[in-house]
């Protein structure tokens, strides 16, 4: 007869082999296998993508398609606040896609996890290995290994209205070249009254002004994180060029160069002032203007990397890497399609969903008179950067992640030292939390 | 008495016709809730991470829950909401139930009416109060503005006290229905006769309702409070569409702050002792509750 006490002891080891379970480690895969450079692969091949880059996705897979009928390739767009959940949930459950096209700056999330498969033997075997986007390949590497390898760039660059500035008697150059010329200018743009305003960000949105504030902060060599993976703290307190870069956009706020609505702009909408011809000066990607740009406006458009308090140029180099997940039924054809699109003649259309190449040698004669809009990041494809770090998303991407908090108070309360401190400890604490 | 019934079986079935009948809500619970409870508690004393590999940490992640002020923070703002929705949906529900309780003509109508915000859910119309609440297009700043009281240009869920009453008005709003057709059923349940005693010895409308019907339906009452109470306590729907918990984490729930260290830091095991500690605060809650609520005979 089953008693209370062996009923419990039955339950507690049912459910503790049920846990063992989930600790199940996918099959590493050997990138170093023949199988990888024979080619003639066949079958179908699960591919993920998140859903902001599906456009460009779906357009490779069209003329992946077109270019072979060997290899199929099933896309399945991943709403971005749900991929990293969705990816970890399948790969906890032994059934990952064979090809994931993730967003860069969580690549390191599932790397240090041993997900994903090696791929440095394939990556050094490029021909074209040297141009490749060098902070795409920083968020995949881990102890000097890649896993991960670039696909698209989506980067933030500082886009300025030459109307207006014509109009204000500003520079392009002069204005984008130091924190003084973006105030001059945006206090000049916005002397031509009205409702034009000097300059644009979305003030409650807390991953786009990681995207395109944190840059000014780059440009200075100054990260608000600092260390390695496992031992990484916060480098708020002290950081001037991070104190700077808040200070002006606290002018910018306080001398009313700015509309209104960023106060509550949680980035929705874009850079809809901008877009509209009232704002001088806006920081985004050039995903952001050519899908919603009247047909014209980007004629009186030019692009500039971002510049830091004290000089120096960065950019967000964001976008995606593709990454083949441990346990993938096919990745010798996952690595086929890979090697599809990262050749040129698909790089160098990428401009036409909205995202950049994430290979210098993209930049030809022929590419500039095509995308002009397209060339800065890749003229000084070295400047980008992005953080890596197993809590950016907590940090930089949750509306309630103590970037929102500190740089809400900084540029509309004007408190930046007090503000400042409160985050340190945030950092220091989410970033003990993602390392352990 | 014959053996049988002592042994607890029937006078007409065996025991093990019992035993039978019961069996499979037996085992539903075991699988469904007992073994998973265990589970829980198991994977409470590990590091378990989304993906990657587990260690057991002992009592790491309750003393880490202990320590951690957003969850801290989270649990006080889950009762500071708690106390400001439960009274006015116990009131409102009562009231509307008052209103719709007779089978006078247009009663069925306005239960409809009354029951409609809680059939349409707290997730389409936190949307929509999502868009409502937008600064100057939103209709409530319009409406406002129209009105004179505002310049249409509130931002309503940038700030958390607006956004708490924001959010508060919509949860009253949209299930105090349930309460009504709890309470409206409790009342429909009072004989008439006991109204109709009151009605003679001269007792006003407000001493019927305090004197006869309030404590004649006050069990109903008491589930209605309970139910609520388990509600907001497990509040995340009308916040995470609304506030995700911001600005910074003023208005972030328990729940919420059990999401995230499951679903954004993909730390399932620190998330499962939170989760366990707010099984445990509910429980607490709902047992004194129903102290206080108790029939006293």
């Amino acid at each position: 007869m089953l008693t209370r006490r062996g009923f419990l002891s039955a339950a507690a080891v049912a459910s503790l082999a049920a846990l063992a379970g989930c600790s199940g480690r996918l099959e590493p895969i050997d990138t170093t296998a023949a199988s990888f450079r024979d080619g003639g692969q066949e079958g179908t091949i699960e591919v993920w993508c998140r859903a902001d880059t599906l456009e460009g996705n779906q357009a490779m897979v069209e003329a992946f398609h077109a270019a072979q009928d060997r290899i199929r390739v099933r896309l399945t767009p991943i709403p971005n606040s749900q991929y990293v959940t969705k990816l970890a949930t399948a790969i906890r459950g032994n059934r990952p896609p064979d090809l994931v096209d993730i967003d860069d700056i969580y690549s390191a999330l599932f790397i240090y996890r041993d997900a994903f498969a090696d791929l440095t033997p394939l990556i050094d075997a490029l021909p074209f290995r040297d141009t490749l986007s060098p902070g795409h390949l920083a968020l995949a590497q881990r102890e000097g290994r890649f896993y991960g390898v670039p696909f698209l760039a989506d980067n933030s660059v500082m886009w300025c209205n030459l109307e207006l500035f014509d109009r204000a008697g500003v520079d392009v150059d002069e204005a984008t070249g130091s924190f003084e010329g973006y105030l001059d200018a945006a206090r000049a743009v916005a002397g031509l009254g009205g409702d034009v305003r000097g300059w644009w960000y979305p003030g409650n949105s807390s991953g786009f002004l990681g995207f395109v504030v944190q840059p000014h902060m780059w440009a200075a060599d100054a990260d608000m994180i600092q260390g390695a993976v496992g031992s990484q703290t916060g480098n708020v307190v002290g950081n001037e060029p991070a104190r700077k870069t808040l200070e002006l956009l606290h002018t910018m706020w306080a001398e009313d160069l700015v509309p209104q609505r960023a106060f509550s702009d949680d980035g929705a909408l874009g850079p809809a002032e901008f877009l509209a011809g009232t704002v001088g000066m806006a920081s985004c990607a050039y995903g952001n203007l050519v899908h919603n740009a009247e047909p014209g406006f980007l004629d009186g458009v030019e692009a500039r990397l971002l510049v830091g308090p004290e000089g120096g140029r960065s950019f967000f180099d964001g976008g995606d890497n593709f990454a083949i997940p441990n346990g993938a039924s096919r990745p010798e054809a996952a690595w086929e399609y890979v090697r599809f699109c990262l050749d040129l003649p698909q790089q160098q259309a990428l401009p036409e969903g909205g995202y950049t190449p994430i290979r210098s040698d993209a930049l030809t004669d022929d590419f500039r008179a095509r995308f002009p809009h397209s060339v800065a990041p890749l003229e000084q494809i070295d400047a980008g950067y992005a953080p890596l770090s197993l809590s950016y998303n907590r940090i930089y991407n949750q509306p309630d992640g103590p970037w929102l908090e500190m740089f809400r108070r900084a540029v509309f309360s004007g408190e930046i030292d007090e503000a400042m401190s409160a985050a340190q400890p945030r950092y220091d604490q989410l970033l003990r939390q993602g390392d352990a | 008495m014959s053996a049988a019934t002592r042994r607890g079986g029937s006078l007409t079935h065996p025991a093990r016709t019992g035993v039978a009948l019961v069996l499979p809500a037996i085992a539903f619970v075991v699988v469904f809730v007992f073994v998973p409870l265990v589970a829980a508690v198991g994977i409470s004393f590990t590091n378990l991470p989304l993906i990657g590999p587990w260690e057991f940490v002992g009592l790491d992640n309750y003393l880490l829950a202990f320590t951690d002020p957003v969850f801290g923070r989270s649990i006080l703002y889950t009762l500071v909401y708690t106390l400001i929705v439960t009274f006015p949906i116990l009131a409102l529900g009562y009231a509307l139930a008052v209103v719709v309780r007779s089978n006078r003509r247009g009663s069925t109508l306005l239960r409809t009416i009354f029951f409609l915000p809680y059939v349409i859910g707290l997730t389409t119309i936190s949307f929509i109060a999502l868009l409502e609440a937008q600064p100057d297009s939103g209709a409530i700043n319009v409406v406002l503005a129209w009105l004179g009281i505002t310049d249409g240009s509130t931002a309503w869920l940038v700030n958390g006290p607006l956004a708490t009453g924001l959010t508060c008005a919509l949860v009253i709003w949209g299930v105090s229905g349930l309460t009504m057709v709890l309470l409206m059923s409790a009342m429909q349940g009072v004989p008439r006769e006991v109204y109709e005693s009151a009605e003679l010895d001269g007792a006003s409308w407000w001493k019927t309702e305090w004197n006869v019907t309030i404590p004649m339906i006050r069990r109903a009452i008491a589930m209605s409070v309970i139910i609520s109470v388990i509600g907001s306590f497990l509040a995340f729907t009308q916040f995470f569409i609304l506030t995700q918990g911001g600005p910074g984490s003023e208005t972030t729930t328990v729940v919420m702050a059990v999401f995230r260290r499951a679903f954004i830091d993909l730390q399932l095991g620190s998330a499962t002792a939170m989760s366990l500690l707010l099984v445990l605060l509910t429980g607490l809650v709902t047992a004194v509750q129903m102290l206080m609520l108790r029939e006293k005979d």
